[in-house]
């Protein structure tokens, strides 16, 4: 193998520099996206577990 | 002239930073930054603290001296004088924009140098605006003449700010696309900016005659609202007449939630400045396609430019509002929120500090150098034409040393990252006052923070592409 077969070719390595930008929207969104599900999920369950303690006019 | 740094097309005129982290790893720390903030706002900011301005009169003799009839002559009879200069040095002056006069006093002396001040000394444009100055004038005039003022037609309310708007994309349009000549810091020829200039004295004060004149600045008059916009973000202010001091960014909360249009207003200016910025670096080469694209249809190489900017605009303008509207429409999905149309205009003045942002990040560079011309030989030789040497600076140059690469860069991330902080803290404090439940407004604002991470991170990329 010569020494310019194993040059890595960062010639257009700079077109792609924008990903390192849209990687911590990403983190951000994800993370946003995660929490609102668990907190849906928790309400979800709150309710769940205080229907069955109300009478049944307050269920009405 | 002392050119230490070569002049890339871009207005953020930057050599090559030698910075000791990659410029990438910057909004990965003001993503941390803006996350911490976030976080910090929700612990420790539970009640609304920007509804009430706190505000403090200053000392009767200040406005009296401020407001008084010598200084509104003196200001408004000097920007008529500057007006005229820079029209009729556009007309009759060189063809090369960096030395005429009219070309850095419109675009970046008062197009920049407005918001700079107005965010910091509150609106100080109608004083100077010498469209408002002229009316003033005609109107004593017709008085005098008719014994009774002038009648106007009511302004249809319904229109807003939105002429301002549509105004600001033009007047940038005209600027940025219209002239993209490239080379120089904008490349406008002085001749279009002359004629521009005088369509628009001519325009403005007929709309001042068709609805009066502090209606039209108020609501439609291009230069008023923008520089407006950012005096409410400004320590100061006037109120029932009088100077004072009030809480800063605290006349911001009702600037865009009672007038249509507003939300357009600060979303042009994000969008615009942005695509001013990415034009010459970030799109450079989408843009280049799509021109090769239209010379291949065989349309001619200007129009094929000036298409492709302007579609590249346009899509820009969407683009900021679409992350805004989906912030927004994120922020809907929590209970207890108002009508998405009301959330769009009660959260818009959030984006008012990343407007000042954008602008500082992107054009500060641009305002240091060009001040130095504009101070210098523009003023001795407004024509450009070396035939006059009125202060005897016509043969000053700009010292393109008085910025270092590094220095311009930090100065971009820190009006980035502290626009941005300023805009979570406005858009925290709004969410208190819509869900009063601090949980509940926390929670609202995890979209806004999504849209400040991806306006930091987006304008954080296009300033690292125009600078490497």
């Amino acid at each position: 193998m010569t020494l310019a077969s194993i040059v890595i070719p960062s010639a257009h390595l700079g077109h792609w520099l924008w990903v390192f930008y849209v990687i911590p929207v990403l983190i951000v969104v994800g993370g946003i996206i995660r929490s609102t599900r668990a907190e849906k999920k928790r309400e979800r369950e709150e309710g769940r577990s205080e229907a069955p303690k109300r009478g049944p006019k307050e269920r009405r | 002239m002392n050119l230490l740094v070569h002049l890339p097309e871009a207005h953020a005129l930057v050599a090559k930073q030698d910075l000791p982290i990659p410029a990438w790893l910057f909004a990965w720390a003001a993503s941390i930054v803006l996350v911490v903030s976030f976080f910090a706002l929700s612990a420790a900011w539970r009640k609304p603290q920007f509804e009430e301005e706190r505000w403090r009169p200053s000392a009767a003799w200040l406005t009296t001296v401020l407001r008084s009839w010598p200084t509104q002559v003196l200001c408004g009879g000097l920007a008529v004088l500057l007006l005229g200069v820079g029209i009729y040095s556009g007309i009759h002056g060189t063809e090369a924009p960096d030395r005429n006069y009219a070309i850095t006093f419109f675009f970046v002396t008062a197009w920049i140098g407005f918001p700079f001040v107005s965010a910091l000394f509150g609106n100080v444009f109608p004083a100077f605006n010498p469209w408002r100055a002229i009316a003033r004038v005609a109107g004593g005039a017709y008085r005098l003449a008719a014994g009774r003022g002038m009648r106007h037609l009511a302004y249809p309310e319904r229109l807003g700010r939105w002429p301002a708007a549509v105004g600001l994309l033009g007047f940038v349009w005209l600027e940025v696309v219209y002239g993209s000549s490239g080379g120089v810091a904008v490349g406008l020829e002085p001749h279009a900016a002359g004629v521009a200039a005088c369509v628009y004295t001519g325009y403005t004060l007929a709309m001042m005659a068709l609805f009066g004149r502090e209606q039209w600045c108020a609501r439609g008059e291009i230069f008023s609202v923008y520089f407006g916009m950012f005096s409410q973000l400004a320590p100061f202010g006037v109120k029932d007449g009088r100077i004072g001091r009030r809480r800063p960014l605290a006349a911001a909360t009702h600037w865009a939630t009672s007038v249509r249009g507003s939300t357009a207003v600060v979303i042009a200016s994000i969008a615009t400045t942005s695509f001013d910025g990415a034009e010459d670096g970030a799109y450079k080469p989408a843009l280049e396609h799509v021109e090769k694209w239209f010379t291949e249809a065989g349309i001619g190489p200007l129009a094929t430019i000036r298409i492709a900017d302007t579609i590249f605009m346009a899509g820009t303008v969407a683009g900021v509002a679409i992350v805004y509207l989906l912030g927004v429409k994120g922020m809907q999905s929590v209970p207890g929120a108002p009508p998405f149309k009301q959330l769009v205009r009660g959260f818009a003045h959030s984006l008012i500090p990343i407007a000042l942002a954008y602008l500082i990040a992107h054009y500060f560079s641009l305002f240091v150098y060009q001040e130095q011309a504009q101070f210098t030989y523009l003023l001795s030789d407004p024509l450009g034409t070396s035939t006059t040497n009125l202060f005897g600076t016509a043969e000053y140059g700009i010292d393109f040393s008085a910025l270092s690469p590094n220095v311009i860069w930090y100065v971009q991330v820190a009006a980035l990252l502290a626009g941005h902080v300023a805009g979570l803290t406005l858009a925290h404090d709004k969410a208190l006052v819509y869900w009063r439940d601090y949980r509940r407004a926390s929670r609202s604002q995890y979209w806004m923070l999504a849209v400040m991470v991806a306006f930091t991170c987006f304008g954080l990329y296009l300033l690292s592409v125009n600078a490497s």
